[in-house]
């Protein structure tokens, strides 16, 4: 009996302890993060931290006066395998009209089809840039930013990304 | 049996031609008649409304787009809307029964209430100014921080809210059931006499969408109706252009995030108004940093008439509206990088425009001033009608 009471202390206390924490996550900023979610297999939420951790590489792009611009970071083809999108040999048939919505935190919104991100399609590679000269991106461009390269406009190379929306296309 | 063929009379109407397109042909007079007995009876069996409302068309311009935002669950019908509009202008809505949405939403203001912060049921001062409603149907997060998503969740928060309208909807719902035009109206919306809450924001939003407001002088030009004065298109062109000094461009840019024919894109920024803003904007709802001091774009269609301006209503008119974008950015983390570092001037520490271009760019704004919105009698209190 008094086994019984003991272990009911504990559980209510554990639970107890889970609900004050999901307050004090609340309560405090959110770490900004990108959102991976739609037809995937897996959502995913990726801070700075979990970025750092993946494969990197450089890639530039033209800005809005033109000039050539290099950042790193790490390719959306790495991302979206690592939701689960149908890349590769999947990418055929109904899966041909899925898209990207890629989302920034103003709102601002671009698609790219998937065969524009798939190696299988294209030598073009395009980054979810968490660097530029080595240094965190500055305030109103990062702390992520998609890195459009060979696009005569930077109009889809979105700032401030907070999602990668994977959806199909309904006519 | 009389109710049962005007329904299926109805289906033919509506379906026929669709069904005989996919229908094989030879197959199609014995098979027609079957699907619509059988339609007919589904209907009849599930009962989907089978009342008989009238689709509302939308008409718009093809310039404005098809990015428009209507629920499944709550098509626009002409019953809907003209129950949705008497709801609009009811004031039974609100605790003490003199406020509508119409108090602080007039048509004659493009439905704002001409007030920095608008007063409700208690006289307590809204936190925020109220907004214009035209062309609601392309907006898909409401309010200047973006928290509701849909008309329909939109208009339980002015209902809900003890100082607005005094939290009254479900005592509101018992009243209304006490009156004698609306059961009826009801029915004729939804297909019973219940009067529900929810049935009450869904009206409210039909009548919503239907606030279009694309006739202004603006619109006009862009059909070719209207030759804008010199004034008028030197503005045009600074709002639309981004300034480059190094060529000899001049443009105050606005456009970047006030741009498109429909004069509104949704977007959410800090436009410089304060460098410690005391209102935190979009921060209060999505927690990100990032987000702090911004509000969501406001569209300028009649602008002209919606003073005072920006969510807190401190700007008395426009000429300090162009004088804030001109002189008076405030330097922030959140403050959005198209204001940052711009200038019509070589290395300019602001954005340079000259007091005449400023004047121009009014002139262009004045443009989108719609005198058939704020006179048209669709959207008009239908109450004053009956009582006259
Ligand atoms: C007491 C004044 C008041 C009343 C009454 C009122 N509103 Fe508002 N309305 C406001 C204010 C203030 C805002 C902006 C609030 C904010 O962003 O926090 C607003 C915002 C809105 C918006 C958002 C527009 C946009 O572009 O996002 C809609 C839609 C709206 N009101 C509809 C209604 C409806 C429908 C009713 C009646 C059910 C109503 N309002 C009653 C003051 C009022
Ligand atoms: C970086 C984006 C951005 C640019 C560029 C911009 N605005 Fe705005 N504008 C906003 C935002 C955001 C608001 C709402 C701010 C608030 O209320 O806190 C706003 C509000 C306004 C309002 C008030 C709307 C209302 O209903 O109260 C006017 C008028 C206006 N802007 C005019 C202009 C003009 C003219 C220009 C060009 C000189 C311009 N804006 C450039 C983002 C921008």
């Amino acid at each position: 009996m008094k086994k019984h009471f003991l272990s009911l202390i504990l559980a209510t206390s554990l639970f107890f302890v889970g609900i004050s924490n999901d307050l004090l996550a609340q309560n405090s900023s959110k770490e900004p993060v990108v959102k991976v979610e739609g037809e995937v297999l897996k959502t995913l939420s990726l801070s700075l931290s979990d970025l750092a951790k993946m494969p990197h590489v450089q890639a530039t792009m033209k800005n809005r006066e033109g000039k050539l611009q290099e950042y790193s970071g790490v390719p959306i083809i790495e991302i979206l395998k690592q939701a689960g999108v149908t890349l590769g040999k999947e990418l055929k048939g109904e899966n041909l009209t899925k898209y990207m919505l890629v989302r920034g935190s103003d709102g601002y919104e671009v698609i790219f089809s998937l065969a524009e991100l798939d190696p299988a399609f294209t030598n073009r590679v395009i980054i979810l840039a968490d660097k530029k000269d080595g240094k965190p991106l500055e305030d109103g461009v990062g702390p992520f930013r998609l890195v459009v390269p060979e696009e005569n406009r930077p109009a889809r190379s979105v700032l401030e990304v907070s999602h990668l929306i994977i959806k199909f296309a309904k006519e | 049996m009389l109710h049962f063929v005007s329904l299926i009379n109805k289906i033919k109407k509506v379906r026929a031609k669709d069904l005989i397109v996919n229908i094989e042909s030879h197959y199609k007079k014995i098979i027609l008649p079957f699907v619509l007995l059988a339609a007919g009876i589904f209907m009849a069996a599930i009962d989907i409304n089978p009342q008989y409302v009238d689709p509302y068309k939308l008409e718009y311009p093809d310039y404005f787009g098809n990015r428009i935002s209507i629920p499944e669950n709550n098509p626009t019908t002409k019953q809907g809307v003209y129950l949705g509009r008497m709801l609009f202008y009811e004031t039974k809505l609100s605790s003490n029964k003199t406020i509508s949405c119409a108090s602080c939403h007039q048509q004659k203001l493009a439905f704002t209430d001409g007030r920095a912060f608008s007063l409700g049921v208690d006289n307590v001062p809204t936190k925020r100014s109220s907004m214009s409603l035209a062309n609601l149907l392309w907006v898909r997060n409401f309010f200047w921080d973006g928290r509701a998503k849909g008309l329909e969740e939109q208009a339980k928060f002015p209902l809900s809210d003890p100082h607005e309208m005094g939290n009254y909807l479900d005592k509101a719902v018992i009243e209304l059931k006490k009156t004698k035009e609306y059961p009826i109206l009801f029915k004729e919306a939804f297909g019973s006499t219940e009067i529900t809450s929810e049935k009450i924001t869904k009206a409210i939003a039909q009548f919503e969408r239907t606030l279009i407001s694309a006739n202004s002088h603006y619109d006009q030009y862009l059909r070719g109706e209207y030759k804008p004065s010199e004034q008028e298109l030197k503005g045009m062109e600074l709002f639309m252009n981004a300034p480059i000094p190094e060529k000899n461009i001049r443009g105050a840019d606005c456009a970047q995030c006030h741009g498109t024919p429909k004069m509104y894109m949704e977007l959410f920024h800090n436009n410089g108004l304060d460098a410690e803003p005391k209102d935190i904007g979009r921060e209060e709802f999505t927690g990100a940093e990032n987000d702090k001091g911004r509000f969501r774009v406001a569209t300028l269609r009649n602008i002209a008439l919606t003073a005072p301006y920006m969510h807190d209503g401190r700007f008395k008119n426009l000429e300090e509206v162009l004088d804030h974008y001109n002189e008076h950015i405030a330097l922030s983390r959140t403050l959005s990088i198209t204001l940052k570092n711009r200038s019509n001037n070589l290395n300019g520490k602001n954005l340079g425009l000259t007091a005449n271009e400023k004047s121009n760019i009014i002139n262009f704004l004045k443009m989108l001033t719609d005198s058939t919105f704020i006179n048209d009698p669709k959207f008009s209190d239908p109450h004053l009608k009956r009582h006259q």
